[in-house]
């Protein structure tokens, strides 16, 4: 059975990509299992989806725990602990990432076993994170070895039906170009055998403890537990307020924040909350001194010295 | 409770911010802004009554960025829940089981799928039998939650999900507020986020009245409406500059408009920021649509003016 895990941020295609994988395999013969992780499926998000073939019925279901090859369609999301994309990988796994750094980088970086190729950002057909998602079915289909050229250009035509012609056949062109460029490397996705359920790990469940039936309902107790949720992880650009420009005006930044993640300090300087900013750079617009400024998240991070 | 005096200024406005980060809203939701806004104002003594759309998925447990009460209900019966609410908080101060001082506000939190759609029967019924309540509809103009198809609050021309063709969506947005001031409720408001002391000023005034208060909020939707998510205040200031929503209030059966752009922007600086409207604009500008969004609202402003 193949196992294909794919990770990426909402508004890069992911499910998509897994949908035309799923499709190529289905086309192909296979028994198919295709589905995205569901959860908030917003822009910048992280998003998770699985594809499942094999060419016996599968009876395995949910996360795909030890995947042969891994998909990451934003490099940015590599060090995110919450993306946890290198779980459950082992020396067969193959890791496919869109990224400008050399794969060495990587592989020294995170001390990656398996092999792992990286498509580049900026190359010719990958203008928008969208066809990133795209240019990585296409590879991932040719590393496979076993979905034809035609197939996935089919399953791609079915799959795109949604998008208008211009827009369809730029996706599909990503795809295809990308899949001729893995002709030449050697390196295959090998599939692995069915695992038996007994020897999965056991998730880390919470135990709740029964309570009487007025207090069953899934009443909240506590206030603002939303604040558990780190949605800063969304960001791909960091808003940064150079305090020597800012002249507190009457905190434009703070009031239109749509997250509320700027407070004001006791000497009247607003702060922000990286752990929840989403990055969409309202106060960038509206601060009227132009104090705040985007860097790109990644950069951001180096400058501040964060391992994140 | 804050009574209307308290926001003479922009500095007056609330510079802690009370509802929690974290929730599952995307980046630049304009919906959220309002919300913000509104509950730094109104506080955690509230009860928020939710029908299904977007800001459902605020709570989802085990999280909830409230800090106060909140009740999900169907579709199209939030005011109705919103009366089960009310009555049973009634019964209990009646009781001595909770005093006067720890009574809760409660407020409906829809969208325009249900306030001008399918809620809209359940409002009305509210409306007559004089609840003590806030209706607060976060109007995206379209079913947001599942993939923006149009909705009754949809403006002519715009692309949905469901209107997806070279002409867009051929039906108008519902005149809401004027069904809404018919009923001849306690108090009605137009409001934005992008307009901050309006809003403030006019939910203090709310929370100062009893009966049913209604307020409507435009929610600049980036993924609904398609732009940068950046944009997102600056499209709600383009709305109210070009006279696309005008900021008013009824009370005391009177409509008073609180906003009067001096000099009103052409309507195309507001569609132009959208993907929504692109199709007016490429491959070719299409002009008669164009020069009808915009006969429609110098009319309005013109009776505004001359009656
Ligand atoms: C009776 C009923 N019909 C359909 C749905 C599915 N549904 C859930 S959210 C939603 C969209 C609601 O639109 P709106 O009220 O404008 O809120 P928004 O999603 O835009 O925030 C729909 C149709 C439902 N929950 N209940
Ligand atoms: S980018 Fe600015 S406005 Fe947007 S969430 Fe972050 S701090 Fe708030
Ligand atoms: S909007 Fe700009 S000037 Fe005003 S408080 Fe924020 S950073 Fe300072
Ligand atoms: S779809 Fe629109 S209204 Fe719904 S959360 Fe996203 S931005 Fe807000
Ligand atoms: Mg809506």
């Amino acid at each position: 059975m193949y196992r294909i895990r794919f990770h990426g941020r909402g508004g890069q295609g992911v499910k998509t990509a897994s949908r035309i994988l799923g499709r190529a395999f289905f086309n192909q013969g296979y028994a198919v299992q295709d589905a995205p992780r569901y959860g908030a499926e917003r822009r910048g998000a992280p998003i998770f989806a699985y594809v499942r073939a094999s060419r016996t019925p599968i009876y395995e279901r949910g996360i795909i725990q030890r995947p042969d090859c891994v998909v990451v369609v934003d490099d940015t999301l590599m060090p995110v602990p919450a993306a946890a994309i290198l779980q459950g990988c082992e020396k067969r796994t193959l890791v496919l990432l869109v990224s400008d750094l050399p794969a060495e980088q990587w592989i020294q970086r995170l001390h990656i076993q398996g092999n792992l190729i990286c498509l580049p950002k900026a190359g010719e057909g990958r203008e928008s994170p969208f066809l990133w998602g795209m240019a990585c079915v296409g590879a991932v289909a040719r590393l496979l070895g076993v979905l034809s050229r035609e197939v996935l250009s089919d399953a791609l035509r079915q799959e795109l039906v949604t998008l208008d012609k211009a827009a369809a056949e730029q996706s599909s062109n990503t795809a295809l170009d990308s899949f001729d460029e893995m002709k030449a490397t050697q390196i295959q996705i090998k599939e692995s055998s069915v695992a038996a359920a007994a020897t999965y790990p056991p998730p880390h469940w919470v135990d709740m403890a029964m309570e009487q039936g007025p207090h069953t309902a899934p009443a909240i107790y506590a206030a603002a537990t939303s604040e558990k949720l780190a949605t800063g992880l969304w960001r791909t650009q960091r808003p940064v307020i150079d305090h020597t420009i800012c002249n507190r005006c009457w905190w434009l930044c703070s009031t239109f924040c749509p997250e509320g993640a700027i407070h004001v300090d006791s000497k009247g300087f607003p702060q922000i909350d990286y752990a929840h900013c989403k990055g969409c750079l309202v106060c960038v617009g509206q601060c009227p001194t132009h104090a705040i400024q985007a860097l790109a998240e990644q950069e951001a991070s180096r400058l501040s010295g964060e391992e994140r | 409770m804050k009574s209307t005096t308290d926001f003479h200024s922009k500095r007056d406005l609330p510079q802690k911010h009370i509802l929690g980060t974290g929730t599952p809203m995307c980046p630049g939701c304009g919906g959220l802004a309002a919300l913000h806004e509104i509950y730094d104002i109104m506080g955690e003594k509230t009860v928020f009554v939710n029908a299904a759309g977007c800001m459902t998925l605020l709570s989802v447990y085990p999280f909830t960025p409230f800090r106060g009460a909140w009740l999900y209900t169907a579709m199209a019966s939030a005011p109705a829940g919103a009366q089960g609410v009310r009555d049973a908080l009634d019964i209990l101060k009646v009781k001595g089981a909770i005093k006067e001082e720890d009574d809760l506000e409660v407020i409906v939190l829809t969208g325009d799928g249900s306030a001008y759609g399918m809620g809209i029967s359940a409002t009305s019924g509210a409306i007559d039998r004089d609840l003590d309540f806030i209706y607060l509809c976060y109007d995206n103009e379209g079913y947001g939650n599942t993939g923006h198809q149009y909705s009754a609050a949809t403006p002519h021309g715009v692309k949905t999900a469901t209107s997806k063709g070279s002409r867009g969506y051929p039906g108008f947005k519902k005149d809401l507020f004027s069904i809404w001031a018919a009923h001849k409720p306690a108090y009605v408001a137009t409001i934005i986020a992008a307009e901050p002391l309006d809003l403030a000023q006019k939910i203090a005034k709310a929370s100062s009245l009893s009966g049913p208060r209604l307020l409507l909020a435009l929610a600049p939707c980036p993924t609904g409406w398609s732009f940068d998510p950046s944009l997102s205040i600056e499209i709600g200031k383009k709305a109210v500059q070009t006279g696309v929503w005008p900021l008013k209030e009824y009370v005391d059966g009177k409509v008073v408009h609180t906003k009067i752009p001096k000099k009103r922007l052409p309507v195309e600086e507001y569609l132009k920021l959208q993907g929504r409207y692109d199709h007016l604009f490429h491959p070719h500008r299409d002009t008669k649509t164009l020069q009808e969004i915009q006969d429609r609202i110098d009319a309005y402003w013109h009776k505004v003016t001359y009656s």
